[in-house]
């Protein structure tokens, strides 16, 4: 099938229309706060050196020139992966996200891979035995989990495992093991490091410490698989042409999964397209409680120091994401039903 | 032509009825009498809504499970239905197969027309390989006059309604069956092609040896295709004869409306509609169904339901006034 | 002037009758009247039923009990500054209701707003209102609160503000997908004809014609704004250490958690029952609305 270059072109151009707003909505944020700009750039700095740093910042803004100026400088500084460097690591704001990005990716790829196979499945099984008990039950789990607060099931997973078995190592690798079987990270995904090189136990320990929060992570796309596989289904099932195939003699089990679950695969990977951008937030919360490194902790380190570029540069990665996100879920989905003319 | 004494296609009483939330039965279909031989084929004519799809997806064996069933169905001497016992499904698509209304929907959007033959082979116990699917429906595509090297490797949405229409046709003779109930498969067409298919049934029942059962709301197709024809109102078969006798001789009023309805090519006549509205179920009034839009009612109407009777040959009609 | 007043009638009426019809039928619609009610219940009289009203507004008792397990002056226990757990509770029900309405009800009014616009006026507008609105679908309110917090500190406002920030688009997009549908119906039309001001079209038809639909999202969001507001109290990135919400609360005992578990595991279980029920409301009554949704059935082949 022809996947027309228009249809992807319309859409990407879109996305970065849009991703540009959210960038100018950050620096319009930083504009409209109280206050001098540079002063908040720098972090608010006391001292011998606050003169110096104000100015830095305000050469590194612009803020001399017109705010329209000062608008496509920033931009421009962003698309090229410049967003200031963070006042409280010290290092270049890029660097730092680009560290957690991939720890918490880890962990929400792991989680959907759970969460989404497994709400899927029992999605289309309560469809299947709609209006029984079974189904029911089923249902009152899937609403339940999906409004299950994360950070609320995450302690309570960490007390009901270290009541039971002692377990409160979190974080992302044992660090002695690392150091002691030479692990280094090349990709940032440690479990894909850790192939690569193979080094077994690592591997071991990192899945180990990533299933607990991943579970946790999981429970969203779980409650709303189960939901939306249901709801998708029944539809599906109403549909002429599961009418016609049954007419025509089609197994049961070749109409279920060949007939009505491919007519609901568009519509799923939209909806979980969706989910997975939304979840990268409660990746962030989950790690946080967790004590986990990745994005969440950044974020969690900084509350209340007033380290605004990383507090900027996490605005743009997480809106970025969602956007990003969203708009290949949307491609893919046009790319998987035919009917659709790109 | 063989013609058996024994009907293909039998019902008894057959009542159907579709369960609403509160768990109450609305009978759309009331006792109905059906006895199709084998080779004939069989129109079923009547307005919207009077429950003609209803008593074809019974014939089927498609019938959704919040319907209820009365009566008996007996197809090729087996008895599949009896008050409720849905006991069919096993053999369903092997002996009566479907054509169905809309093509455009009846076909999968996401499977080729390939892969969907693939899955009516394999529903029939055909082991076949891609080549192997592919000859076995070239056969039939080129039946229905269809150019399979076109059709074949396409999406349903590729095609046109009518080669649509052909396709889904071609799949429901594919499927081995030797009864076919037709659900309107030529109300999504333009006139051409509803000529067009009209032939091509006809053309597949005589190669195949087929019984089709056709359902319409329009009397000149059927007409033009059927031996005999029932006229379905409120649920009921109010009157049952061959063509000729209907067209030439109707004795229902309502057949004899419907008729005046219908356009006929070189004669000028004011064509009539029938006044009031068909009742919808639930709504089915005392007495004969028909009589409050009935010009000619007596009292007894709207007391007594008539029943079926015979008149002569095979001309049957329920009306009091016969 | 009468079609008017007619027409609201049927509307409310329309409304009633989806509310009584999911009560008759459905019994997750009547699990979350109870609990949305329950809550309520909470939210009024906390302040008065709380068995510590004082510790329940953050006031540490004169005494220091320290973190004490559930037992029966204090049926939730207390936390590690001795506060009764349940009253803290009880009063923040208050707190949280307040947040839910406050920003479902903001964020409504400018999405009905800004997405009834967008699809009546059309043209240029149309485009850079839904520029907007897909722009501000695009933030995640613990990010926006994150840095609302990292330029004011904590407070009510970073709550609110965030909240209403990232919601209101979401109210925009189903007003513009149902304005648009309405804008072409016939009586607008007539409407135009007559020559009646475009904006008291859009205050007399278009806004009320397409509040039911967006009302039901509205109600379905309750919970999840609940949830929302929670992480972000949870964070410390909202409201202040001592003050009794949920979220809050969770976040006094996450020091504790291995040692006294139940400071943060009691307020959380509130947390999802109130989540749970406030969308089993909207999620029951979506499914009313729905007719596709209705028929029961069960796989026949
Ligand atoms: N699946 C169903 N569930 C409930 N009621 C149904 C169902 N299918 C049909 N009905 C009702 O049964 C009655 C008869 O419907 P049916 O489809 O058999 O009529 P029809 O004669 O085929 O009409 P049409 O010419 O419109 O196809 C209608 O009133 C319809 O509302
Ligand atoms: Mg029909």
């Amino acid at each position: 099938m022809p996947v027309s270059l228009n249809y992807v072109v319309k859409r990407t151009v879109w996305a970065l229309l849009v991703i540009i707003g959210v960038i100018v909505f950050s620096y319009i944020f930083l504009y409209l706060a109280p206050g001098d700009p540079a002063y908040i750039w720098a972090g608010r700095p006391r001292g011998v050196n606050a003169t110096i740093a104000i100015m830095n910042a305000r050469r590194e803004l612009g803020l001399d020139k017109p705010l329209p100026v000062q608008i496509l400088l920033f931009i421009k500084n962003v698309f090229t992966g410049n967003m200031g460097v963070s006042i409280e690591y010290k290092q270049p704001v890029s660097v730092i996200i680009w560290r957690g990005l991939t720890a918490t990716l880890e962990l929400l790829i792991i989680a959907y891979l759970i969460g989404v196979s497994l709400g899927v499945l029992l999605g289309i099984y309560s469809a299947l035995k709609r209006n029984t008990r079974l189904d029911h039950g089923l249902q009152v789990l899937a609403i339940t989990l999906a409004n299950a607060p994360s950070f609320w099931l995450a302690i309570g997973l960490i007390v009901a495992l270290a009541y039971l078995t002692g377990f409160t190592g979190y974080g992302r690798v044992d660090t002695r093991l690392a150091i002691a079987t030479g692990f280094r990270p090349i990709t940032g995904f440690y479990l894909l490091d850790s192939l690569i090189e193979g080094n077994i136990p690592v591997f071991i320990d990192v899945l180990l410490r990533i299933l607990p929060p991943a579970i946790i992570v999981a429970t969203y796309p779980l409650g709303l698989g189960i939901r939306m596989a249901r709801a998708l289904i029944a539809e599906t099932l109403g549909e002429e042409y599961v009418k016609a195939a049954i007419a025509w003699g089609v197994k049961r089990r070749t109409v279920i999964w060949r007939y009505a679950f491919k007519g609901t695969i568009p519509s799923l990977t939209q909806v979980l397209g969706l989910a997975f951008a939304y979840s990268l937030v409660d990746a962030m919360i989950v790690e946080i409680v967790f004590g986990r490194e990745g994005l969440g902790s950044l974020a969690y380190h900084i509350i209340g120091k007033s380290d605004f570029p990383l507090v900027i540069g996490l605005m743009i990665t997480v809106t970025a994401f969602y956007i990003i996100v969203n708009t290949l879920a949307d491609i893919l989905q046009a790319m998987i039903d035919p009917r659709v003319r790109l | 032509m063989v013609l058996n004494s024994e009907p293909v296609v039998e019902t008894r009483d057959l009542s159907i009825g579709y369960l609403d939330e509160y768990d109450r039965v609305w009978w759309v279909v009331i006792g109905v009498n059906l006895r199709i031989n084998e080779g004939e084929t069989y129109c079923i004519v009547g307005e919207s809504g009077c429950g003609k799809s209803t008593l074809g997806n019974a014939l089927i064996g498609i019938l959704p499970p919040y319907a209820e069933t009365r009566g008996i169905i007996r197809i090729m001497g087996e008895e599949i239905v009896r008050d409720d016992k849905h006991c069919y499904w096993k053999s369903r698509g092997r002996i009566v197969s479907y054509i169905p209304q809309n093509p455009g929907k009846a076909l999968h959007p996401f499977m080729t027309i390939h892969v969907q033959f693939k899955h009516l082979y394999r529903a029939r116990g055909l082991r076949l390989d891609d080549r192997g699917v592919a000859e076995k429906a070239s056969r039939i595509l080129e039946l229905v006059g269809l150019d399979p090297d076109e059709v074949l490797d396409s999406y349903p949405h590729e095609l046109s309604g009518g080669m649509q229409q052909r396709a889904a046709i071609a799949m429901a003779v594919s499927t081995g069956a030797k009864i076919i109930v037709a659900d309107e498969p030529t109300s999504s067409l333009d006139a051409n092609l509803r000529l067009q298919i009209l032939k091509l049934l006809r053309k597949i029942k005589e190669e195949l040896g087929i019984t089709l059962i056709m359902i319409t709301h329009d009397l000149v197709q059927a007409s033009k295709n059927c031996e005999r024809i029932g006229v379905m109102y409120a649920g009921r078969i109010v009157e049952e004869a061959p063509v000729k006798e209907i067209f030439r001789n109707p004795q229902h009023p309502y057949t004899q409306l419907l008729l005046e309805t219908v356009p006929v090519l070189g004669v000028v006549k004011e064509l009539k509609t029938i006044p009031g509205e068909p009742p919808r179920p639930g709504e089915y009034p005392p007495g004969c169904p028909f009589h409050p839009r009935c010009p000619f009612r007596i009292d007894k109407c709207s007391r007594e339901e008539p029943v079926l009777r015979k008149i002569n040959g095979k001309h049957y009609v329920s009306c009091w006034l016969r | 002037m009468t079609i008017e007043k007619s027409r609201m009638q049927k509307r409310i009426r329309g409304i009633k009758e989806l509310f009584s019809r999911a009560w008759k039928r459905r019994p997750v619609f009547r699990a979350g009247v109870v609990i949305a009610l329950t809550l309520l219940f909470m939210a009024i009289l906390g302040p008065f039923i709380a068995p510590y009203p004082s510790e329940g507004w953050g006031i540490p008792p004169a005494t220091s009990r320290g973190a004490q397990p559930p037992s029966p002056e204090h049926p939730f226990g207390t936390d590690a500054a001795g506060r009764d757990i349940l009253s803290r509770i009880l009063i923040g029900a208050g707190m949280a209701l307040f947040q839910i309405a406050v920003v479902v009800s903001v964020s409504l009014a400018i999405g009905l707003l800004v997405g009834s616009v967008a699809a009546y006026y059309g043209g240029v507008m149309e485009k850079i209102l839904n520029y907007f609105t897909e722009t501000f679908m695009a933030f995640p309110a613990i990010i926006v609160a994150l840095a609302l917090n990292s330029l004011f500190g904590r407070g009510l406002m970073v709550v609110l503000l965030s909240l209403i920030i990232t919601w209101w688009s979401w109210y925009a997009r189903i007003a513009y997908v149902n304005a648009r549908s309405t804008r072409e119906m016939e009586y607008v039309l007539l409407a135009e004809l007559s020559g009646l001001p475009r904006y008291r079209i859009l205050f007399r038809h278009i806004l009320p014609n397409i509040s039911t639909p967006v009302i039901v999202q509205a109600i379905t969001d309750t919970g999840s704004v609940l949830l929302e507001a929670a992480s972000i109290n949870f964070l410390g990135l909202g409201l202040p250490t001592d003050y009794p919400d949920w979220g809050v609360l969770v976040q006094n005992g996450f020091n504790y958690i291995y040692s006294y578990p139940w400071i943060s595991l009691i307020p959380g279980a509130f947390i999802l029952v109130a989540a749970l029920g406030l969308s089993m409301l909207g999620d029951s009554l979506r499914e009313e609305m729905d007719p596709r949704l209705r028929r029961r059935w069960r796989l026949w082949f």
